[in-house]
């Protein structure tokens, strides 16, 4: 008995009262279609995720912000990571410009809900709490917002497979992902390319309401220790008409790393 | 410098373990009144400040940082010897900003040394702080001084327990009596006898919980208080520490439109010229675009009255609402707006601040600060103390 013959209560063939035979099929082959393309929408994001699992990752992030006025400012982090999609626990910490050397961000991502951050500021020694409603802000003047440095774990989004289109010439799944609710986001719809051949995310738009905010697109992907990693990654505001690049420098998959590094504590000690 | 020495440092210094920081800061401060005890009308100050860490294998870390500073205004010492105490009434020209060691393994963090400590949740007024002295030279802009401790930290990222012993006493550093921060009244000439620092140690332990929507801690301590009291007899006056014993907690908890945070502490004391009080802060936070506001009320209630002489900034700016607002203008530039108003109208201070960098290295910053108020308040006894800042900073 298929789903939708169970919500109805009728035996399996049963036709809807008042439908014709032509609509029935129609409804049936439709409904069917898009179960069928969620699943593969969820098949493929996981599959994506499954093919970046590592137990940890670490590099050196260069950055570029390009102010509308294109004005260029140069910022550099670097970048630990222990755990993948869902329970993984990353800190960044600046090394560049000098007068942020050491501010560091601790994100703890979560299966079941948004991730916590806290932000660590060597010049007055304190750690902050980013509550969620502030995570809409941007990073300290890159065009990341405090929620896009989390992970996305698939759980907790609904998947749907609306076409293929290439990027960069390559040809990828589009997919749009909806948060579930407990989810707390400033984007309402997340538009996602997949890379068919490697299943690499090639682009991501974050739309508010029906309005593209932000778009990250992934490029020079490449083959580190058997996982494909795209090493460029611009993020583009669209409403203040700046990007920021992020080159992605000394990719390092499964470094030693111990999770006792991963906590407010840890911020702390390593300034 | 003997050739082993320099090998020796530069194989450090090329480590990839080994991070530094600091900055070379020149800062004019204008006033257009004079005070009655000051007639200067600009003072400029030069401050290096240099730090350095190493880390050595998974477990051991080592910071150590200078501070070189030098005045037109002689609030800094010019005793060129390298202070580590931090008890002179001067700011040191040279000072051991801090030098520690830690070991960590698992959830267990050991650092002992001079080391900068900071208990609390609250931004304007932390009552729990208590192992943080502060240079009060300009009491509206203040910096943290380091303490000589041995710090104890174990836990989780969920709960963790802090232990702090300081063997010795750091006090903060108050305003000079010659110059127009130590808000004496015209005609008033006093001398001032050596400090009367106490003599035993200081410990803490503050037990942090962080959970899902809500964040605590519980702190407890016992030792002295930073900030002074005063024994008189005209013409002479002396600095006395009194002891302290502190009762308190914090909480953060983030809503769905503002983060609440509160912190409260309860002092008692032993030494019978000093007060028992509460000083607690009620504090209201939002970021929204650019923009950052943060907005509470600082209370205190006295619950034992004993003491006629003492210098409290931390006291002085309770019974006020506090705000603070910054405007990022874009990635190079900003804006911060804070106020402190007492409730009874009798202090108001109002500062605006505008950065700008340059580059990888430079900021230049140009502000005021103009303050109100009346002879008996804290805040107000400084209205002639208006001020107007400039100031280059070079980073590396």
């Amino acid at each position: 008995m298929s789903d939708l013959s169970k919500r109805a209560g009728r035996k399996p063939g049963g036709r809807p009262e008042g439908l014709t035979p032509r609509t029935a099929t129609l409804i049936v082959a439709f409904c069917t279609i898009g179960k069928v393309c969620a699943q593969d929408a969820r098949q493929i994001v996981e599959e994506s995720q499954r093919r970046a699992q590592a137990h940890s990752q670490r590099y050196a992030g260069v950055l570029e912000v390009i102010a509308a006025n294109s004005k260029v400012s140069k910022k550099s982090w670097e970048s630990v990571r222990i755990g993948s999609f869902g329970m993984s626990k990353a800190i960044l910490r600046f090394t560049a410009p000098a007068e942020v050397k050491g501010v560091a961000l601790l994100v703890v991502n979560h299966t079941d809900r948004s991730s916590d951050q806290w932000m660590w500021t060597p010049a007055i020694g304190r750690d902050r709490r980013i509550a969620l409603q502030d995570r809409s802000t941007r990073f300290f003047g890159t065009d990341f917002s405090f929620e896009d440095l989390e992970e996305r774990d698939a759980g907790q989004y609904d998947f749907r497979l609306t076409g293929e289109e290439p990027i960069d010439a390559a040809p990828c799944w589009r997919i749009e992902a909806h948060p579930r609710q407990g989810k707390v986001s400033q984007y309402t719809l997340t538009r996602m390319w997949i890379r068919q051949d490697n299943y690499v995310p090639a682009q991501y738009e974050n739309l508010i309401k029906d309005e593209v905010v932000r778009r990250l697109h992934q490029s020079d992907i490449q083959n580190v220790q058997g996982i494909w990693t795209a090493r460029l990654l611009e993020m583009t505001d669209l409403r203040r008409n700046s990007r920021t690049l992020l080159r992605m420098e000394k990719l390092e998959y499964n470094v030693p790393i111990n999770d006792d590094d991963f906590t407010v504590q840890a911020l702390r000690r390593e300034q | 410098m003997k050739p082993w020495l320099l090998l020796a440092m530069a194989a450090i210094a090329s480590a990839q373990d080994f991070t530094q920081r600091g900055f070379l800061d020149s800062t004019a401060t204008f006033y257009p009144q004079t005070a009655p005890n000051d007639s200067g009308h600009a003072w400029d100050t030069e401050l290096f400040q240099y730090e350095a860490f190493y880390k050595l294998g998974p477990y051991f870390r080592f910071a150590a940082g200078i501070d070189a500073t030098v005045d037109s205004h002689q609030q800094t010492g010019r005793d060129f010897a390298l202070s580590w105490w931090d008890r002179g009434r001067q700011r040191p020209a040279f000072e051991m900003r801090r030098l520690s060691a830690a070991y960590s393994r698992g959830k267990l963090t050991v650092e002992a040394g001079k080391q900068f400590i900071r208990w609390g949740k609250t931004d304007i007024l932390t009552p729990t702080d208590r192992f943080a002295p502060r240079d009060y030279l300009n009491v509206v802009d203040t910096d943290f001084l380091a303490i000589t401790a041995a710090r104890l930290t174990y836990g989780n990222q969920s709960d963790s327990i802090d232990v702090v012993l300081a063997p010795r006493f750091t006090p903060s550093r108050i305003p000079l009596l010659n110059e127009r921060w130590s808000g004496l009244p015209s005609g008033l000439s006093l001398s001032e006898l050596p400090p009367d620092f106490p003599g035993g140690p200081q410990f803490g332990a503050r037990w942090n919980h962080i959970g899902q929507s809500l964040e605590y801690a519980l702190a407890f301590y016992n030792g002295y208080d930073n900030l002074p009291l005063f024994r008189a007899q005209l013409p002479f006056i002396q600095a006395f520490y009194p002891q302290m014993r502190m009762y308190g907690g914090d909480a953060a908890i983030p809503l769905r439109l503002l983060t609440v945070k509160a912190e409260a502490a309860y002092f008692t004391s032993t030494t019978p010229q000093s007060d028992e009080y509460v000083l607690y802060e009620l504090q209201l936070e939002r970021q929204s675009g650019e923009w950052s506001f943060a907005a509470g009320y600082t209370g205190q209630t006295v619950t034992d009255h004993r003491s006629t002489l003492f210098f409290s900034p931390e006291r002085g700016f309770a019974r006020a609402i506090t705000t603070v607002a910054a405007y990022t203008i874009d990635t190079n530039r900003s804006l911060t707006f804070e106020g402190v108003v007492r409730q009874n109208g009798d202090g108001v201070l109002l500062k605006a601040i505008y950065s700008q960098a340059w580059g990888q290295h430079w900021r230049a910053t140009a502000g005021i600060a103009w303050i109100h108020g009346a002879d008996v308040d804290f805040l107000g006894q400084y209205h002639r103390n208006s001020h107007a800042i400039l100031g280059v900073r070079y980073s590396f």
